[in-house]
């Protein structure tokens, strides 16, 4: 559990109209995703690592057009962690993505 | 001459290929061809019914109407599965559903409109039907068709996955559906049309071997699949004399089984939403791994390690018999959730509220099989039994906590601060001990009661015997009595296969038992208002409620007699009270004594062997002194 001391902080992008108790509400869900992801899927989706050739990477087109469902236990080929994750952790990792600023 | 021997040849060559394209594409066209004559069969019956007067020529139409529902169950197989939404349209069983599905129900519910032929031959029975929105029905299910011509569903049929998730539906169809009144209003053409629609599915299952000879089905499905044909026409046509048991028992059931094994075999491979709950590796209708429940680990869920999931499950026994749960120490979930009352309190109509002197509106639901609900509550409120345990300890009304106090109580006793410090270490997203690490244990505890079978399930599965009053009862659920077509085969509540969401229904239950008016609880409308959730509640399992007395969503009946007799008096409506939006017919079922005393045995016979446990011998200790006078269980 170490894995934060040295990691440089994740600035998220949040729309301005959204209020900052809202704001803070899903910072604190994405920071969550975020533990989750590099545990859990940052092995093969490359944001932190080098992750695999030809497996998303979740750059700003990928992340729209990667559905919520095929998380879920939709796509045969593999998600085998994230079917075992509780409704809201799937969520905090989408969370992470979705609002997670790309240089 | 050479010329002529060549020219013979190429035409020889050219009739080959020809012939083997055409042997190649036999299962797809099939599907065209069946589907082609679905529309053309309705178009006819548009045409019939824009140039004809209702009244005076309604037997005309609704011979017609008959005639196109035959070619709907040609292609029924393929459509059922394919694309469900669009199907309602073609035949579907209300004008408007709230839906809210396992995979949509993060969101509101979406509101569907119905259309087809069973909806058009309802209407037709309603006063003064009119001829446009007769039209209006079938029109809409014409236009829902081109959805099944789209490429994006028709590549589906050139890969043999599809095949067997969609028999799949077919066959928890035939086991839940397709043998009662549920989307047949004229009850003498059921088992006809089921006959009709086996022989169909033969004719399917043939053309698909054709095509696709390296997934066929095997021998022996086949084989009990003819065996089950020969079966159902030599039973009586008049489903009331069906025997929906044998049927279900010793052909739906091994077939079920048989394809799931073929699903396995050969890696079949799904995108379908129609396969969202289904679990491959359920061998039985009649087990409770059919379909996926609820998520009962919570914020546990990527744990593994057994023994760690033990240790979780242990403290979730004691936080759910531990009062501390509450602000007054005094109320645990125990309190109206009793272990030894099949987790409900069947003491009395509705629990008390948390001042110990008024009551609370609703009765309490037995916890046993309540995480195969996909929407939790009887209006549905909540979507995940975490959120539910979340609500109960918030609520004023019930248990009166909130968070911060509730952790405090909580780590001031030493063994509870201890595991849960350990537990904390395996969800690396939490910084710190949350009421969610609290609820999710208590959840993963009660969980277990709900994977037990009962008398019936073991009878449909082995070779054990069960009495005639049991089957007769079983039989008449499914037909005469009209109970499954509401509450679906196997968990006989309002989830129906492929067992993605949970129907809600408005049967006009009174405030009292001399009905003198309505209950003013509003049900479904609290958290969906509109016209047809207005004092809707969801359909409850009939599992244990031989058990778990009393009745209804407050509690006003102690016997199932009283509860029969709802139904069988037409609900609500059937006792003069006004439910313009009963969703339960207010005709009488005409019931004998006999037949309702059959359907009790039935009942009796889905109380689960549970195996309940005892309550802790001691609740763990506080360093808060005065909090160790609290009592195993709590006060009310």
């Amino acid at each position: 559990m170490v894995m934060c001391s040295n990691q440089k902080r994740t600035q998220y992008e949040i729309a301005d109209h959204v209020t900052k108790e809202n704001k803070e509400l899903l910072i604190e869900r994405a920071e969550k995703g975020k533990v989750l992801y590099k545990i859990h899927c940052a092995g093969c989706h490359g944001i932190f690592t080098k992750g695999k050739d030809s497996i998303p990477n979740f750059t700003k087109i990928q992340i729209d057009n990667y559905q919520a469902a095929a998380l879920i236990g939709l796509d045969p080929k593999n998600h085998a962690v994230a079917q075992k994750m509780s409704s809201q952790q799937v969520d905090y990792v989408v969370t992470f993505l979705r609002l997670r600023k790309i240089d | 001459m050479k010329i002529l021997l060549v020219i013979a040849l190429l035409s020889v060559t050219v009739f080959c290929l020809s012939f083997n394209f055409q042997q190649e594409k036999q299962y797809r066209s099939l599907y065209k061809a069946s589907l082609s004559t679905f529309r053309e069969e309705q178009r006819e019956l548009l045409e019939l019914i824009n140039s004809s007067k209702i009244t005076g020529e309604k037997e005309k139409i609704i011979a017609a109407i008959h005639k196109s529902r035959k070619s709907l169950k040609s292609v029924d197989f393929w459509l059922r599965y394919f694309e469900p939404i669009a199907y309602r349209k073609i035949n579907g069983p209300l004008p408007v559903e709230w839906e809210n599905e396992v995979f949509e129900k993060f969101e509101p519910p979406y509101r569907r409109e119905g259309g087809g032929l069973t909806l058009a031959e309802l209407y037709l029975e309603e006063e003064n039907p009119e001829t446009d929105t007769l039209a209006k029905l079938i029109r809409t299910s014409i236009d829902a068709i081109a959805t099944f011509e789209a490429d994006s569903i028709t590549i589906e049929l050139k890969s043999p996955d599809h095949f067997f998730l969609a028999n799949r539906l077919f066959l928890l169809n035939l086991g839940a559906i397709y043998t009662t009144s549920y989307e047949c209003p004229d009850t003498n053409s059921i088992i006809p049309e089921l006959r009709h629609m086996m022989k169909e599915v033969k004719e399917i299952y043939f053309s698909f071997s054709q095509e696709y000879p390296k997934h066929s089905l095997s021998t022996e499905y086949s084989e009990l699949f003819e065996e089950s044909l020969r079966f159902v026409n030599s039973q009586p046509s008049q489903f009331t004399s069906f025997d929906h048991f044998s049927f279900i028992k010793n052909f739906v059931n091994p077939l079920f089984a048989m394809n799931q094994q073929l699903i396995r075999e050969y890696g079949v491979t799904t995108r379908n939403f129609n396969d969202f709950s289904l679990n491959n590796n359920s061998n039985s209708i009649f087990s409770k791994n059919l379909y996926n429940s609820q998520n009962t680990k919570g914020i546990f869920s990527l744990i593994e390690d057994e023994e760690l999931l033990a240790e979780i499950k242990s403290m979730g026994r004691l936080l759910f018999y531990d009062p501390i749960l509450s602000a007054n120490n005094a109320r645990s979930c125990a309190s109206c959730h009793n272990p030894n009352q099949f987790f409900t309190d069947t003491t009395q109509a509705t629990a008390f509220k948390f001042d110990h002197r008024q009551h609370l509106s609703r009765n309490t639901p037995s916890l046993v099989n309540s995480i195969f609900n996909h929407l939790v509550m009887l209006d549905g409120k909540h979507i995940s039994l975490q959120d539910q345990a979340r609500d109960v300890m918030h609520n004023p009304d019930e248990m009166n906590t909130n968070e911060k106090e509730l952790l405090k109580k909580i780590v001031s006793c030493k063994e509870y601060k201890e595991a849960f410090k350990k537990f904390l270490k395996h969800t690396p997203e939490e910084k710190e001990v949350r009421m969610d690490h609290i609820i999710s244990a208590i959840t993963f505890y009660y969980a277990d009661f709900s994977n037990y079978l009962s008398p019936f399930d073991e009878a449909m599965n082995e070779e054990i015997g069960i009495s005639n009053e049991v089957k007769n009862g079983f039989n008449l659920f499914m037909s005469k009595a009209q109970c499954a077509t509401c509450h679906f085969v196997p968990m006989f509540n309002g989830v129906k296969p492929p067992y993605i969401g949970t129907e809600f229904e408005v049967l006009g239950v009174p405030a009292d038992t001399s009905f003198t008016k309505l209950s003013d609880d509003k049900g479904r409308y609290l958290v969906n208002p509109a016209k047809e959730t207005l004092n809707a509640f969801r359909t409850t399992t009939v599992r244990n409620a031989a058990r778990t007395a009393p009745y209804m969503h407050n509690g006003v009946f102690h016997s199932l007699e009283q509860v029969i007799d709802l139904y069988d008096g037409g609900g609500g409506i059937g006792r003069n009270l006004e439910v313009p939006n009963q969703t339960l017919s207010s005709d009488s079922l005409k019931l004998t004594q006999k037949e309702k005393s059959d359907l009790i045995a039935f009942m009796h016979s889905l109380s689960e062997n549970v195996i309940f446990d005892q309550p802790p011998v001691k609740l763990p200790a506080s360093s808060n002194k005065s909090l160790n006078r609290r009592k195993i269980g709590g006060e009310y």
